[in-house]
């Protein structure tokens, strides 16, 4: 899973004037600072831009649409450097990295970054190169989104030092409906959400939560938005970093609040469909005639899923989202959103390069239009669709953007969080069984 | 890249030619020695590189694993705190319950289906034609047999068109349909069946090899001196064929125990069918090498005692032949 991202504008102005160059070429957005010179400054080649050719290799965890929309990204910055990126698609990058780092065999120039338990580490042995030794990062910390930004050793900020860069952002706990279906105004708080009244076989809530050996995290991501807008941003924080008990009476009532949500007689298909169904499948319900379901909690990414599924369904027509509503005013600014970044691990000018090329406007922008991502730069408000423009606007209005929480858990507590979701929709009555085995597995998992 | 094409042609070309050339050495180095002390010489010359190889490849990363499995993550020696962990977390408890089950009824359904398809498929003219079929599943990969099966148990609610194959069967007869791999009393059961589906074909074909080599006249005599089939069956086939059975059984047990593909396919361990070597994986996963270490080990401590067995079986057999 992928987390943070950044944008980055304003760099040295040989920089600049590269972007301005690729801008022209390709005929993108044109709210690139003004370009003085198209000669390249004086700069390290890797800074100016030129060709600078040899090769880079590059690991993602993108594969289908999100790698064709990155290989776009991508194609300015290749044609410009005449570097030749060669791209792998890696789901499991934590393992494969830590294997690599513990085998002492080579490692990709530019990946994703490990399980966040592994950055101080990582960071004080140089394995990832920090942000400082090759960006420009007053001008990196002005164009990224401030909720990015937060100096926290799980955004990547070790020892006053910053280790990821933040390259994309989505933002989650988005609640989907068919406007022909759900035609009222958004709920505006969970009560309201619940209380909506839904005819004949219609069922309030769609989900599906199978996702092979990950299965149960789309069912986090729900519980995660319940935490932190019910309990707030300290009790989420310590929550994750395992400073806040399982059995404790928020997260308790976190999960009872996610039950309302997948009761057996309020999901479309019941809990055997939401627990066997593939989660791309979760929104079916909301485009079946007459309608399985109202609503369906999912991240920015869904849609794609929903097209995919069905090519004739059309966004704002057949499917739009409101935000996640409110349990109480006090938290109601806090949202989640996850980041993709990117991680150096090995200096070379290519990868210097790349990552320079990854936060100015003109690759944010190439990607934003791809669809189906938002940026990590603030100066991108072009979005290709009404849903993306929305999207970011409740993520440049939020408060905090608060981190996925089963991410940034120890990998077993990862694990037995998206079980116990399982569990619990499979057999509420479980419960404090199940809460209390996972403060056995946090005790255990955060002492190493 | 390079690297690794170079060392595919070292593994590929070199180390062939780095053998021949050893056993050439070996040999002209004999032949300069005096008679009896190189026919004293010659197996051990000859034996060194698979010992060589065994004991780089899999005895010294043994006793490497038993070293880790008393290090905790970052490599501190914690004693026999991982092994305190395994026996005392829930979720490994759990696992090696299920293992048990795998133990019990994986080993159990393919032999009994082993023997009984040998069996009766003795006596038919379209015999090979049955044994393929029976055979077919095994050469499958496991996960890709568990893919199958995924198509085979998936739900759909009982108002939805049953896409599952069981369900969908259960469903003619009027039978709601059911979350095979997610009901908690089906769902070990399920995940064994696959295992029994790719298995029960190795079974098949060692019994039914050794059920060629009994004497018929042995079961002429039988059936003349008045025993019917079951009788036979019972006193002369099943112990006669005891040491096949045995071995069949012992391989089988130390699948069950190590069994992790299936399980990791269909459900990844959730709703109360973990296994151990999934915890191992989860471990490894997690770069948890000592606590995935301590999970070997176990492993390996509960697989010796069966392998001495098969061992010793498998010597016994040899004998008698």
């Amino acid at each position: 899973m992928t987390r943070f991202s950044t944008g980055g504008w304003r760099k040295a102005a040989a920089f600049l004037a590269i972007a301005a160059l690729l801008f022209a070429a390709c005929g993108g957005a044109t709210s690139s600072p003004p370009a003085t010179s198209q000669e390249p400054g004086a700069s390290t080649p890797a800074e100016s831009g030129g060709q600078i050719g040899g090769q880079l290799n590059v690991w993602t965890a993108w594969g289908g649409t999100e790698l064709s929309a990155y290989q776009a990204v991508l194609a300015p910055f290749i044609e410009q450097t005449g570097i030749q990126v060669n791209l792998l698609t890696i789901r499991d990058q934590d393992l494969q990295l830590s294997n690599n780092v513990e085998a002492g065999t080579s490692l990709p120039d530019i990946a994703n970054p490990p399980n966040p338990q592994r950055y101080a580490e990582w960071a004080s042995k140089g394995i990832m190169k920090p942000l400082e030794d090759y960006l420009d990062m007053t001008a990196y910390t002005a164009s990224t989104l401030p909720g990015l930004l937060f100096e926290d050793p799980n955004y990547g900020f070790i020892d006053g030092k910053h280790y990821l860069l933040m390259v994309k952002s989505q933002l989650k706990g988005l609640i989907w409906y068919n406007p022909k279906v759900y035609t009222g105004d958004a709920p505006e708080t969970w009560e309201d959400m619940v209380g909506v009244s839904t005819s004949g076989d219609t069922k309030p809530f769609c989900a599906a939560f199978e996702s092979g050996d990950a299965s149960g995290w789309p069912a986090s991501d729900d519980l995660a938005n319940i935490v932190m807008r019910q309990s707030g941003e300290t009790v989420y924080v310590d929550w994750y970093e395992g400073r806040h008990k399982w059995t404790s009476p928020e997260i308790k009532q976190a999960y009872e609040t996610f039950g309302e949500m997948v009761a057996n007689d309020k999901v479309y298909g019941g809990t055997n469909y939401v627990l066997s169904t593939f989660f791309g499948n979760a929104g079916d319900g909301l485009f079946t005639d007459p309608a399985g379901c109202t609503f369906m909690e999912q991240a920015t990414f869904i849609p794609s899923f929903f097209t995919q599924n069905d090519p004739s369904v059309k966004a704002g027509e057949d499917f739009n989202f409101f935000p996640h509503p409110k349990f109480n005013d006090e938290f109601s600014g806090n949202v989640e959103g996850f980041f993709d970044t990117f991680v150096m691990y090995n200096d070379t000018p290519q990868a210097r390069a790349l990552m320079n090329y990854m936060v100015t406007d003109q690759a944010q922008q190439l990607w934003v239009d791809q669809g189906g991502t938002l940026a990590a730069s603030k100066n991108i408000t072009t979005y290709p669709d009404l849903l993306g423009g929305n999207a970011a606007t409740i993520l440049q209005g939020a408060k905090n953007i608060l981190l996925t929480a089963g991410d940034y858990m120890p990998a077993d507590m990862q694990h037995a969080y998206w079980k116990s979701l399982l569990d619990y929709t499979n057999d509420p009555s479980q419960l404090d069984a199940i809460l209390a085995n996972l403060d056995t597995v946090q005790a255990a998992s955060y002492t190493q | 890249m390079d690297q690794r094409i170079l060392s595919a042609i070292l593994a590929v070309v070199v180390m062939p030619i780095v053998l021949v050339g050893y056993i050439q050495l070996g040999e002209w180095i004999l032949s300069r020695l005096p008679k009896r002390l190189a026919l004293r010489m010659r197996p051990y010359v000859w034996v060194f590189p698979a010992v060589a190889f065994a004991t780089v490849f899999m005895v010294l990363p043994t006793i490497n694993t038993i070293f880790i499995s008393f290090q905790n993550a970052k490599g501190a020696w914690v004693g026999f705190d991982n092994y305190r962990f395994f026996f005392t977390n829930p979720d490994t408890l759990a696992s090696l319950k299920n293992n048990v089950l795998w133990l019990v009824f994986f080993t159990g359904f393919v032999v009994t289906f082993g023997l009984l398809i040998s069996v009766i498929f003795d006596r038919v003219r379209y015999e090979s034609a049955a044994k393929i079929a029976v055979f077919l599943p095994l050469p499958i990969s496991a996960v890709a047999a568990s893919i199958i099966w995924k198509f085979m148990f998936e739900f759909q609610p009982a108002s939805h068109a049953q896409t599952g194959t069981l369900n969908a069967i259960i469903g003619t007869f009027g039978f709601e349909p059911i979350a095979w791999l997610i009901n908690t009393t089906t769902n070990n059961f399920a995940l064994i069946a696959v295992g029994v589906w790719t298995s029960t074909g190795f079974a098949m074909v060692i019994i039914s090899a050794a059920l060629k080599g009994i004497n018929s006249e042995l079961l002429e005599a039988a059936r003349v001196d008045g025993a019917n089939e079951l009788q036979v069956l019972r006193g002369i086939i099943i112990p006669l064929l005891m040491p096949t059975l045995t071995v069949i059984a012992t391989t089988m047990i130390i699948t069950a125990l190590k069994v992790f593909d299936v399980v990791y396919t269909l459900t990844n361990g959730a709703y109360g069918t973990d296994v151990i070597a999934r915890q191992l994986f989860a471990r490894i996963a997690n770069s948890d090498y000592g606590r995935a270490a301590a999970v070997g080990v176990v492993l390996l401590v509960a697989v010796t005692p069966i392998l001495l067995l098969n061992i010793r079986r498998f010597r016994e057999q040899e004998e008698v032949r």
